[in-house]
């Protein structure tokens, strides 16, 4: 258990709001939101004032995306 | 009783009651026998056999100790020794029907291996304050992970049902789980990444469009804090059983006496005059259920038992250490914790004598006792 500080090398833990270590994450367009079809499954981008409709099969209700936030979970 | 002497470590099991169960080594219990403790004895008499020793399995005996010691090497073997371990998951995304803190539990539970070496040189993870939590380093923590998301096969045909050729990346598996090496790992893990031990596990079941994303930080842990630390699948000791046959058992009785052994430990060899007669082979395969012991024409020749200190040790690794690898480990962990033991007391001892001579310089001020202080040492 040496302490040789010098050699030490902190990790980047992973920043909330980014995907993980520097992996490549597109952002959207601004104001865009993506819901998933209750009826159809396909995601549906929607601009601020767009009716809440998918655009492929016309269903009228739509689901929110899981957050792609980092949560910590402990493996216990 | 000059018969029993040899019988003294055998532990009696009759039909209904296990007889003459505790050691009886120690001073003072057998008159005119010394039993003192004594390291050349010990040393002269102690023995360990393996009989099987494979990377995953190991099958050894320890001769000529007492239960003490080899139920402290058991309880270290699955407490005590080190092992790495996922302990955190970082979830970006997680689709699939398994929840994250399942998901996170199940990777927790997956015994990784890596170079054995490299493994050792990882130094202890010591979490900070809640306020200042420790930033991990190369040096106590692998990182790794696991990335997949599911699709509709292009090529599948429209009559399929079958899992495996409508959907790729469907099954995500412990060989998933890629290692990104940092800093010193770089080098140390160079030929021998850290990985699952068994890449075959399944992990979760994905549909199209689900999605596991993850980041693991794996650090050095013990047993006693969390099974997953755990270095053996099993670790576990039986006393050898021991058959005594007092009258030859001969001709047909033979046969019937060996049918209620399991098979190999009563052999029936053929004598000069061409009868047949039961001798115990290999008693090692011996479960002593008993079952000779219920027929009435075996009554008072045959008595069963273990051998008091005769240890069957049966050590299974979960992949990260050689079974026996964790077996010498953990006899280095108990001599460790012998010496410390022998440092507290004799610690203790020197306080106790201080604390004696100052009362005693107390009581009298003017009498200067000297050399009667313990050795310091
Ligand atoms: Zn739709």
């Amino acid at each position: 258990m040496s302490a040789t500080g010098s050699q030490r090398e902190a990790y980047q833990p992973p920043a909330a709001g980014s995907s993980g270590m520097g992996r490549s994450y597109v952002p959207a367009p601004a104001g865009t939101m993506f819901y998933l079809c209750a009826e159809c499954g396909v995601k549906v981008g929607i601009n601020k004032g767009e009716p809440i409709r998918c655009k492929e099969c016309g269903h009228r209700i739509l689901y929110k995306q899981r957050t792609t936030r980092m949560v910590q979970f402990e493996a216990r | 009783m000059p018969a029993a002497s040899n019988r003294r470590n055998i532990v009696g099991v009759k039909a209904e009651t296990v007889t003459n169960v505790s050691s009886t080594d120690f001073p003072g219990h057998w008159p005119g026998e010394d039993h003192s403790w004594n390291i050349k004895h010990f040393r002269r008499t102690f023995r360990v056999k393996f009989f099987r020793n494979t990377p995953l399995f190991s099958q050894f005996d320890l001769i000529h100790t007492d239960a003490a010691i080899a139920n402290t090497l058991r309880r270290i073997m699955i407490a005590e020794v080190p092992t790495l371990a996922i302990e955190s998951v970082y979830v970006s995304n997680n689709t699939s029907i398994i929840q994250d803190e399942v998901l996170a539990h199940r990777l927790g539970l997956i015994p990784l291996c890596g170079d054995k070496d490299a493994l050792k040189g990882l130094s202890w993870y010591l979490r900070g304050e809640d306020s200042a939590p420790r930033e991990p380093t190369d040096e106590d923590t692998v990182v790794l992970y696991l990335k997949k998301a599911c699709e509709r096969n292009p090529d599948a045909k429209k009559t399929d049902t079958d899992p495996d050729k409508l959907y790729i990346n469907h099954n995500v598996y412990a060989s998933d789980i890629l290692f990104e090496p940092a800093g010193r790992q770089i080098k140390s893990f160079a030929h021998d990444p850290v990985r699952a031990a068994n890449p075959d596990i399944l992990i979760a079941k994905l549909r199209p469009g689900q999605e596991i994303d993850l980041t693991m930080h794996c650090i050095k842990g013990i047993g006693q804090d969390h099974a997953k630390f755990s270095p053996v699948a099993t670790a576990s000791y039986r006393l050898l059983p021991d058959i005594k046959i007092k009258k030859p058992i001969r001709g047909k009785a033979a046969e019937r006496f060996a049918a209620c052994f399991p098979k190999g430990v009563i052999a029936i060899r053929e004598r000069k005059d061409g009868e047949k007669e039961a001798v115990v082979d290999n008693v090692r395969n011996d479960t002593v259920s008993r079952e000779v012991l219920r027929h009435d024409e075996f009554k008072g020749i045959v008595e069963l038992g273990r051998v008091r200190d005769h240890f069957i040790f049966s050590v299974e690794s979960t992949g990260q250490f050689d079974a026996d690898e964790i077996f010498l480990s953990a006899v280095g962990t108990l001599k460790a914790k012998t010496i410390n033991l022998k440092r507290d007391i004799y610690k203790m001892l020197r306080k106790q004598a201080l604390d004696a001579r100052r009362a005693r310089e107390a009581e009298n001020p003017d009498a200067d006792e000297e050399g009667d202080a313990m050795d310091t040492q």
